[in-house]
């Protein structure tokens, strides 16, 4: 899978098996992520494919040479957590992967055109101290 | 099956396999339809569901145990999420040959066997035919593992321990024979250069006293080719020039050492300047600009004959004076050269610009002559219709005249001023009752006529 990744998609760390970062980008001209590079941190646990792995958008600072922001997105919180059935127990299938995962943001990202965080999302990323696995996400807008 | 039977099947089964077939390095390309979508392993002992979605058994039985709610008796394809009942265990033995085929190393690899089997075969290779797996020691009073291999060609327990008779020492038996020949450190090993012998735990002693080794020359990092005995060493040494030259090597040695630290302290330095100065240079050449652009100003069009009478008593003072100053009068002179270079395209641009107009201004003309020349062909239309209306209208007064004259012979001019008046203001349809009896009889014959000219 690492050989052939598909267009937009860079392995940038992967030397264990609890956690990856990956490099996404959206590819057409949608001009909310024109030009931009996202990084995604996954932590799997023992039981993947099994269960869902940790998804989230990390942010990294200019001075390590690649600077990454968290996308906006009506249903990415401004701390990178992701509100996506397919990373929850009920919408995640062990035939997913790091590749399929990484695709369905990429188009989730093409296909928004709200430049806004979510309802409520001051008082989330202020409160919310539970770990990613733990939060129960209200699956309610079936248009993104 | 449904879905009780076969997560039970599954557990049965899970008891009785030794090895992981999902952990084997696999040594040949393989398919990527021979792979589970689960563990991306080729399918070990597959199943299939009613939309022909093919998984291990084991993984299949893992995710339904999670993705399952509780009690239900269906559960989703983990590739399409149609609901599935029944799980056949009978897949294609096409497809369980391809994934038995597939060649694998030995699981035993860490232990010494190196064979190459197809993965079908793993299973028994290791429980029956590998030399390398391990199996009870034949003493029953060992409880010690050791390889298969060994068993046949030795039937005593080697896991015993054994006295060294000579060094004092316990060895395992499995490792006696070596330290018998070998290791043991009491064992008397011939020096390699004197033919004296010694204990082998004094061997590393000895070489570094014994007079026979060859040891290279004292100056042998100044390129001293000799490596003699050392008991001939110190003859060589006392003859060898470069022994004779080492203390003055190393001085030379360390003077270039600091030398080529002094001067990486130097470039770095005139790197420093060297920016500086273009610097400066930048500094010079803006000032210049300014100054040149009014003078250029005063005397644009001298521009060329200025510039050697300017620049000249600069360079023949540069001696005299600061470096800056020669910067400056070269680049007052290419900057002038610069400006006239500037002129000229402005006044190719400007002569362009010209010749634009001129053809602008020349289609315009054009244009509206051609536009007056239509205007003037119709007004000549009409004023042709209007003429051949008159001359219509003129035709019976000119006929009747003759007639007329029995009418009214002392009238005949004034009735001719009238009729012409109401003709070139009403037009023929609307003619003053008074022509309007003896127009009949004509007016009938010409209808035609009348309709094709207007």
């Amino acid at each position: 899978m690492q050989d052939h990744l598909p267009p937009g998609i860079a392995m940038v760390k992967s030397e264990n098996l609890e956690e990856w970062q990956m490099d996404i980008k959206v590819l057409d001209t949608n001009p909310l992520y024109l030009d931009q590079t996202y990084r995604l941190k996954f932590t799997f646990s023992n039981k993947y494919p099994i269960e869902p792995p940790e998804v989230q958008f990390i942010q990294c600072a200019e001075s390590t040479g690649t600077p990454r922001s968290i996308p906006i997105h009506p249903h990415i919180y401004s701390n990178g957590i992701i509100c996506l059935d397919l990373l929850g127990s009920s919408g995640w299938s062990p035939v997913q992967n790091v590749e399929s995962i990484c695709m369905s943001l990429q188009s989730m990202l093409t296909a928004n055109t709200r430049d806004e965080r979510p309802i409520g999302d001051q008082e989330f990323v202020a409160t919310n101290r539970r770990r990613i696995r733990d939060i129960n996400f209200v699956y309610e807008d079936d248009n993104v | 099956m449904n879905l009780e039977e076969f997560l039970a099947m599954e557990e049965s089964r899970e008891r009785d396999e030794l090895i992981d077939l999902r952990g084997l390095d696999f040594v040949s390309e393989y398919d990527s339809h021979l792979m589970c979508p689960i563990c991306h392993c080729p399918f070990v002992d597959p199943v299939h569901l009613q939309c022909d979605h093919v998984f291990c058994g084991s993984c299949l039985s893992s995710a339904i145990t999670t993705i399952r709610s509780a009690d239900s008796d269906d559960f989703p394809c983990p590739s399409c999420r149609i609901p599935a009942k029944e799980i056949s265990t009978s897949v294609p033995r096409l497809l369980i040959n391809m994934c038995d085929e597939i060649r694998v190393r030995c699981p035993l690899l860490t232990e010494g066997c190196e064979e190459i089997i197809p993965r079908g075969h793993v299973q028994s290779h290791v429980e029956k035919y590998c030399g390398y797996r391990l199996v009870p020691c034949p003493d029953d009073s060992c409880d010690k593992m050791m390889r298969s291999n060994d068993v046949g060609i030795k039937t005593k327990c080697m896991h015993a321990v054994r006295f060294c008779p000579r060094c004092q020492e316990n060895v395992v038996e499995q490792d006696f024979e070596e330290h018998d020949v070998k290791l043991c450190p009491v064992l008397e090993v011939p020096c390699t250069d004197c033919q004296t012998v010694v204990t082998r735990g004094e061997l590393d002693a000895h070489l570094e006293s014994c007079p026979e080794v060859a040891i290279p020359c004292s100056a042998s990092k100044y390129a001293c080719p000799v490596k003699i005995r050392r008991a001939d060493i110190a003859t060589h040494e006392q003859s060898c020039p470069l022994v004779a030259m080492g203390p003055y090597f190393e001085g030379q040695n360390a003077r270039l050492n600091s030398l080529e630290l002094g001067m990486r302290h130097l470039q770095q330095r005139n790197e420093i300047f060297e920016d500086g100065l273009a610097n400066i240079r930048s500094t010079l050449m803006e000032s210049t600009r300014v100054n040149t652009s009014s003078h250029a100003n005063r005397s644009s069009t001298q521009t060329t004959r200025d510039q050697q009478p300017r620049a000249r008593p600069e360079v023949d003072s540069a001696d005299s004076e600061d470096i800056a100053t020669s910067i400056f009068s070269s680049t007052a002179n290419s900057y002038l050269l610069s400006l006239h270079e500037s002129l000229r395209e402005k006044v190719g641009q400007l002569s362009h610009a010209i010749i634009d107009l001129d053809a602008r201004a020349s289609m315009t003309i054009m244009n509206e002559s051609l536009r007056i020349k239509e205007d003037m062909a119709l007004t000549n239309a009409a004023m042709n219709s209007v003429r051949m209306q008159v001359q219509w209208l003129m035709n019976p007064r000119l006929h009747q005249g003759p007639r007329g004259a029995v009418r009214a012979n002392n009238t005949t001019e004034g009735t001719r001023t009238q009729l012409d008046s109401s003709a070139s203001t009403a037009g023929p349809s609307t003619s003053s009752a008074q022509s309007l009896g003896f127009l009949r009889p004509r007016r009938l014959s010409d209808t035609g006529r009348e309709g094709t000219k207007l």
